[in-house]
């Protein structure tokens, strides 16, 4: 079995409202897959058909080789959820929710506080045990609810925006849990709107909007594909130009930075004339230097040679470097595209 | 399937939370007490004491023996005995005192005459008058056996313009009633208790399963337990016990206060009102998962149930028997479990009847607790 999870056609329909409009997905075993999408996008509603607490209304969802609406109790065997909203209950200490989760889960019995204690140990959160859940602070919920939701060891695991009001401090600790769990063999499923935690942590991305799915890559290339979707506008924009000539140059600047990479460097050695021989580099669209003293370069984004081509001619120049920085679309620009590309498909 | 060990688990978890807010415990055992209480001195308790004026204008044997008689009646709190006819009726118009028993100036003349006492009565209070003037009534029927000559009552509604007199009647020796209570004497209380118990037990069952089912759906504890792989009947049935087991428990404090605070008699035993009580838990614990069986938050619910166990409350014959109030009530309160409840609660423990007695009573509350479990698990929603 290579997938942990595979839909196909999978559709929820609440009342006349189509939440989840026939998607289909596929996420490899044993990564770690981030799905994003914007508010009512249907990702929540995917992860409830997934985890057998809504029925599909058409369509077909296999989760670890089993049918959600066929084998509802196998598949609940292979699945955790860490929601967003920690739903242990308040009045039991983390011991006694974990206890409970177990239970409910069918851990067997003189395995049950062993496993407990061990991955209350994994996640640090074994000086609460004794902690009612109410008493402790985000961070330790998150940890007991990993705790309760690892205790039957399942294949897949879903986190619900894991790390959504945590620290800076406990946040990595958490993404270092989760790819610690991803390398002991758990399949991950990552619901965020945290894009550089989504770009840190995940294999694969899949973006969600208004129930389908619009996106699906690494990280990188989706960051990629941005670029080369960029470039293509660019092209389109500016042969659209040609034609009418009457453009002014400030649109035309803007399209073409669409495809620009920035720079920003700074030198430790900076004279009039470095600045001037720098200038003269091919590879370089536009150039200023701010207040700062920092010089802000844009080059071509689809060179890949164009970065390194500066920095030779700056050396050459005589230019010593003090730091240097560069610029590339963001998790979140591809995020913003692709859901903003369907938003105007609605409309239209 | 129903698997013990996660049954089990419902209910601990209810203890375990109940031990660790011993506030929540005080008031769940502090609630029906104070349910007692309040219905049992605010509203079933005897008028006693109740302030009045003597006006007596006459000397001798009986008029001492009259003074003796009122003095010693429960039901007065005799403020003064006074000769001035005006003065007297002045307390009652100020509200000094709630009546005045006016002697006539030939009250212990030896003669065949009828002796009219008046009594000047402050019919505004109506619960107070009634009972001053039945009392009153009943005083001087006794004395008119005594000393054997006619005296008459007259009433005269001090408050209402143009006042009403009345006489009343004469008594004759020769008319006498026999009343034979078949229950002995029960006072409002007695009647009251049994339907107190079966409407506290109506009120924290449905409160209670509202905030277990739709609380817990609101808050995720119950997607919780959905993602795991048990059934519905497991979960529902968990919840059912823990909450059963703390009505029965509350149950037990109400039959004991009720005995300890008012000395209610429990004619048909305690075992056979418990269950009775057991029944009627069971019945509106089903009613009040057919009602959180889809309803997504704890508000919704009690904005569901309130049309429900509001007019339950008082159509169900708790404070008044059903036979007294409009015919479209009457029809209603035979819709409600509640009534058959009270009605069985109050064989058992007033009448002294045995379950078999009541079984109509039962079979009715088992039907509604097999229509709302069917109702209630057909329609329970699992999608969280």
């Amino acid at each position: 079995m290579k997938n942990a999870i595979e839909t196909k056609s999978l559709t929820k329909v609440f009342n006349k409202f189509t939440a989840v409009n026939s998607l289909d997905l596929e996420i490899p075993n044993n990564t770690i897959f981030g799905m994003l999408g914007p508010n009512g996008a249907g990702k929540t509603t995917t992860i409830k058909m997934l985890t057998c607490l809504i029925q599909p209304t058409s369509g077909q969802a296999i989760v670890g080789g089993y049918d959600v609406q066929k084998n509802p109790d196998e598949v609940r065997n292979l699945l955790g959820m860490v929601p967003q909203q920690v739903s242990l209950y308040k009045d039991l200490t983390v011991m006694e929710n974990s206890q409970l989760c177990a239970d409910y889960y069918g851990v067997p019995q003189d395995e049950r506080d062993s496993r407990i204690e061990d991955l209350m140990e994994l996640v640090d959160i074994k000086y609460a045990k004794d902690k009612r859940v109410g008493q402790l602070s985000g961070g330790q919920k998150q940890k007991a609810s990993l705790v309760a939701s690892l205790v039957h060891r399942p294949d897949i695991l879903f986190l619900d925006e894991p790390t959504i009001g945590l620290d800076p401090t406990t946040k990595r600790t958490l993404w270092d849990l989760i790819r610690e769990l991803n390398d002991n063999g758990h399949t991950i499923i990552l619901c965020s709107h945290d894009m550089y935690e989504v770009d840190m942590l995940c294999d694969n991305v899949g973006i969600i909007n208004t129930g389908n799915l619009v996106a699906y890559d690494t990280p990188q290339g989706l960051k990629d594909s941005l670029l080369e979707s960029n470039k293509q506008e660019m092209t389109e924009a500016l042969s659209q130009i040609s034609e009418e000539n009457e453009v002014s140059t400030s649109t035309k600047e803007d399209i073409e930075n669409l495809s620009l990479k920035k720079m920003s460097i700074l030198l430790n050695n900076q004279t009039d004339d470095i600045i001037d021989s720098i200038k003269k580099s091919s590879d370089i669209k536009s150039i200023e230097i701010a207040h700062n003293g920092r010089i802000n370069l844009r080059v071509d984004g689809f060179d890949d040679m164009a970065v390194q081509n500066v920095i030779n001619d700056i050396i050459s120049a005589g230019g010593i470097i003090k730091s240097i920085s560069t610029e590339e679309p963001s998790l979140e620009d591809v995020f913003i595209k692709a859901t903003s590309e369907v938003n105007e498909d609605d409309r239209a | 399937m129903i698997e013990p060990k996660k049954f089990w688990w419902m209910i601990k978890k209810e203890l375990i939370s109940l031990k660790r807010h011993p506030a929540r415990l005080v008031s769940i055992l502090a609630f029906p007490i104070i349910m007692i209480l309040l219905f049992g001195y605010g509203m079933g308790g005897e008028m006693t004491d109740l302030p009045i004026v003597v006006v007596s204008q006459s000397d001798g044997n009986l008029t001492d023996l009259t003074l003796d008689t009122i003095k010693t009646t429960e039901t007065y709190h005799v403020v003064d005995v006074i000769d001035s006819l005006s003065d007297g009726k002045k307390m009652v118009d100020s509200g000094e005192v709630k009546a005045a028993i006016i002697l006539p100036s030939d009250y212990d003349e030896d003669s065949s005459q009828q002796k009219a006492v008046t009594l000047y009565l402050d019919s505004s209070d109506q619960m107070a008058s009634q009972i001053i003037e039945s009392s009153t009534q009943g005083i001087f029927y006794r004395l008119s056996n005594v000393v054997a000559s006619q005296t008459s009552v007259s009433t005269q509604n001090a408050s209402i313009t143009p006042s009403i007199t009345h006489s009343l009647n004469s008594f004759k020796e020769d008319i006498s009633l026999h009343i034979n209570k078949i229950y002995g004497n029960i006072k409002y209380i007695d009647f009251l208790v049994p339907a107190i118990l079966g409407m506290t037990i109506m009120m924290s069952c449905m409160m209670g399963m509202g905030a277990t089912i739709a609380g817990e759906r609101e808050t995720g504890e119950l997607a919780r337990l959905f993602m795991t792989p048990t059934s519905v009947a497991t979960v529902i049935g968990g919840k059912i016990a823990a909450k059963l087991l703390i009505e029965l428990v509350r149950a037990l404090i109400l039959i004991f206060m009720a005995v300890l605070l008012f000395s209610v008699s429990i004619k048909g035993g305690f075992l056979q009102t418990f269950i009775v009580l057991v029944i009627g838990a069971l019945c509106f614990v089903g009613f009040g998962i057919m009602l959180s069986a889809r309803t997504s938050t704890q508000e919704d619910y009690a904005q569901i149930s309130l049309p429900f166990s509001m007019p339950m409350m008082f159509v169900s014959g708790v404070f008044y028997p059903i036979e007294t109030m409009p015919w479209i009530l009457q029809k209603l309160a035979y819709v409600f479990p509640l009534t058959y409840l009270n009605d069985a609660m109050r064989g058992i423990m007033l009448k002294g009847q045995t379950l078999g007695d009541v079984w109509l009573d039962l079979v009715v509350l088992l039907g509604f607790t097999i229509l709302f479990f069917i109702i209630g698990v057909k329609r329970f929603n699992r999608d969280v």
